[in-house]
């Protein structure tokens, strides 16, 4: 699985910059040669998008494909890891021949942790190579890679995937199932941010307990880094600022590995 | 250490028992899948833990290797405390469940080292060998999937003797297995004896458990009815079976024999539950009151009969020797 994962995203950091390329010159030429109606515009909009597959932007435009895409793959990846090891019941092998609780909980975590930086890492030396390849195709200057920048998002990225890795194979763990922990792990990152969203539409007041849950939290650290090029959403000024985003999302991500080793440490791991 | 259990630990060391359980009880809610079993096993024996499916077998062997929490109770391992002290316990026991598991996408060999790799100093050198003593080194490269289950099975076992553990512990070791490939693994649970290991065995093969075992624990519903050596336990179902041409008179005569448990009449003759060895004993007694027997015969019964006289008989009384 890992190297399926891994052979996915560089498809993934290729093939968004190639596909969204292809698909804009393709849609610029045909209002350029008259067989498609020029929208209000509409060339305007192709051009800024073509100009966010530039090496300048890869960190905001790739890093932000391999972030969101990432979460979900990682999720998976993350309740795969430790919920096959009660399907294959290797874990009983594994405590039986003298592996210790806390030793299991700790090499997941220091795994997940290290392919989850792999991948991020994968990931967006793909997404560059996508953005040389366009600007390459384009016949534009492949100048303005910040390379720092582009650290300092994927850095953030890396950090927002570690909970939600975390929570994913606490699910896994308790319910000794990898299929229930991937389904509760995207309904909680797909639902959690939705609901947030409604709430503080509802009444701006429940960003005070919203803004500690993972979704806001996430946005707010890596939302930073691309303010310049996104256009703030209603609720964004009332995201958390990225110093506290990043201590609740360091809790959490402690809070379910301790929760983890806990459940583990005080369950039989009963005999099949 | 309390001074009950020093008082255990050093007579562990003195007696070499490498396993040994005190009141070991699990209860699953209202189930008492362990009810206070006491068993030990020594370094240079092999012990049969025998019991039907749900007696409670892999709850024990699960406490034992700290999967499982007693709710009372103990096991000790070379003198360590389970419960408390599970690396040091652990160090000293290899183990081989009931079902199985490896990693399928890892070979044979592979999962030998990750297991070694736990297993600490030396075990690492230990793989290829045990890869050839298992009669695996032709397929050691092959993905774990791959194997057949008698090829699983094999591993399980490879994977127990890393680390030269004192104690063995095996869950149904021929499941799966040819006769052979059986005889195979008889063979080397008899080695694992001769090499000064303890060796606990849980298995169905009553006959196997009967050729290699020195002693054997049966246990049901959680709770040990029975345990000694297989003469001692095969020697309750014992009896004489005796032809005489009036049973009614020559019961008379028999049942006031000290050591005569019990007599059954049968259509052809009178079967006579007594001690081993006293034949002549009773052929004395029916000769003084004028019955003279045509037969009698010393009939023992095999290890299966007795099991299942054991485990099908209401009672959990234990009948330990």
């Amino acid at each position: 699985m890992p190297w399926v994962l891994l052979l996915f995203i560089i498809a993934v950091g290729v093939g968004f910059y190639v596909l969204i390329y292809v698909s804009a010159q393709a849609q610029i030429n045909a209002v350029q040669n008259g067989t498609l109606p020029s929208q209000p515009g509409q060339l305007e909009a192709m051009q800024e998008a073509l100009r966010e597959l530039r090496p300048d932007r890869v960190q905001s435009f790739g890093v932000g494909i391999v972030s969101g895409i990432g979460s979900v793959m990682l999720i998976v990846f993350a309740a795969s890891h430790v919920g096959t090891e009660f399907g294959w019941g290797t874990l009983r092998t594994l405590l039986a021949h003298g592996a210790g609780r806390g030793q299991f909980v700790l090499s997941k975590s220091l795994s997940l942790a290290l392919f989850a930086l792999v991948f991020m890492t994968v990931g967006v030396i793909a997404a560059i190579v996508g953005s040389y390849l366009v600007t390459t195709m384009a016949n534009e200057s492949r100048d303005g890679l910040d390379l720092g920048a582009v650290i300092d998002v994927a850095a953030r990225g890396y950090y927002t995937f570690l909970p939600y890795m975390a929570l994913a194979a606490l699910i896994a763990l308790w319910a000794r199932s990898a299929g229930a922990a991937i389904a509760a792990g995207l309904v909680v990152y797909f639902t959690e941010s939705l609901i947030a969203g409604l709430l503080i539409q509802f009444n701006r007041d429940f960003a005070n307990i919203v803004n500690y849950g993972l979704s806001r939290n996430a946005s707010a650290l890596t939302r930073v880094a691309v303010t310049t090029s996104a256009s703030p959403d209603p609720g964004f000024a009332a995201l958390p600022d990225p110093g506290q985003a990043a201590i609740v999302l360091g809790i959490w991500t402690a809070l379910f590995i301790g929760l983890a080793y806990w459940r583990l440490r005080t369950r039989d791991v009963t005999l099949g | 250490m309390s001074a009950a259990r020093l008082r255990d630990y050093a007579r562990d060391v003195t007696d070499d028992v490498v396993l040994r359980t005190s009141g070991l009880t699990k209860r699953f809610g209202e189930l008492t899948a362990v009810d206070h079993l006491d068993l030990h096993v020594k370094r240079g024996e092999v012990v049969g833990l025998l019991g039907p499916n749900g007696a409670g077998k892999s709850t024990t062997i699960g406490m034992v290797l700290g999967l499982v929490a007693p709710t009372a109770g103990s096991a000790q391992v070379l003198g360590h405390e389970v419960a408390t002290h599970r690396e040091q316990a652990l160090a000293g026991v290899g183990a081989m469940l009931e079902v199985t598991s490896f990693y399928p996408y890892l070979t044979g060999r592979d999962n030998l080292v990750a297991v070694a790799l736990l297993r600490g100093d030396g075990a690492l050198a230990q793989v290829d060998p045990l890869l050839t003593r298992i009669g695996l080194a032709s397929r050691g490269g092959s993905k774990f999937r791959t194997y057949s289950l008698g090829m699983r099975q094999r591993l399980g076992i490879a994977s127990t003797l890393l680390g030269d553990p004192a104690l063995v512990i095996l869950d149904e070791p021929a499941n799966g297995l040819d006769p052979a490939g059986q005889r195979e693994i008889r063979e080397l649970i008899k080695e694992l004896a001769k090499e000064g290991r303890g060796v606990l065995l849980a298995s169905h093969l009553l006959y196997e458990v009967e050729q290699i075992c020195d002693r054997v624990v049966v246990i049901k519903k959680g709770k040990l009815i029975a345990s000694g050596t297989i003469a001692e336990v095969t020697h309750r179902g014992s009896y004489y079976e005796i032809a005489v041409p009036d049973m009614g008179r020559a019961s008379s005569a028999l049942r006031a024999l000290p050591g005569v448990t019990e007599i059954r009449e049968t259509e052809a003759a009178l079967e006579v539950v007594a001690d081993a060895g006293r034949g002549a004993e009773l052929n004395r007694a029916l000769a003084a009151a004028g019955i003279y027997a045509s037969a009698i015969v010393p009939r023992t019964s095999s290890l299966e009969d007795v099991f299942l006289e054991l485990t099908e008989s209401g009672s959990d009384a234990p009948a330990a020797s």
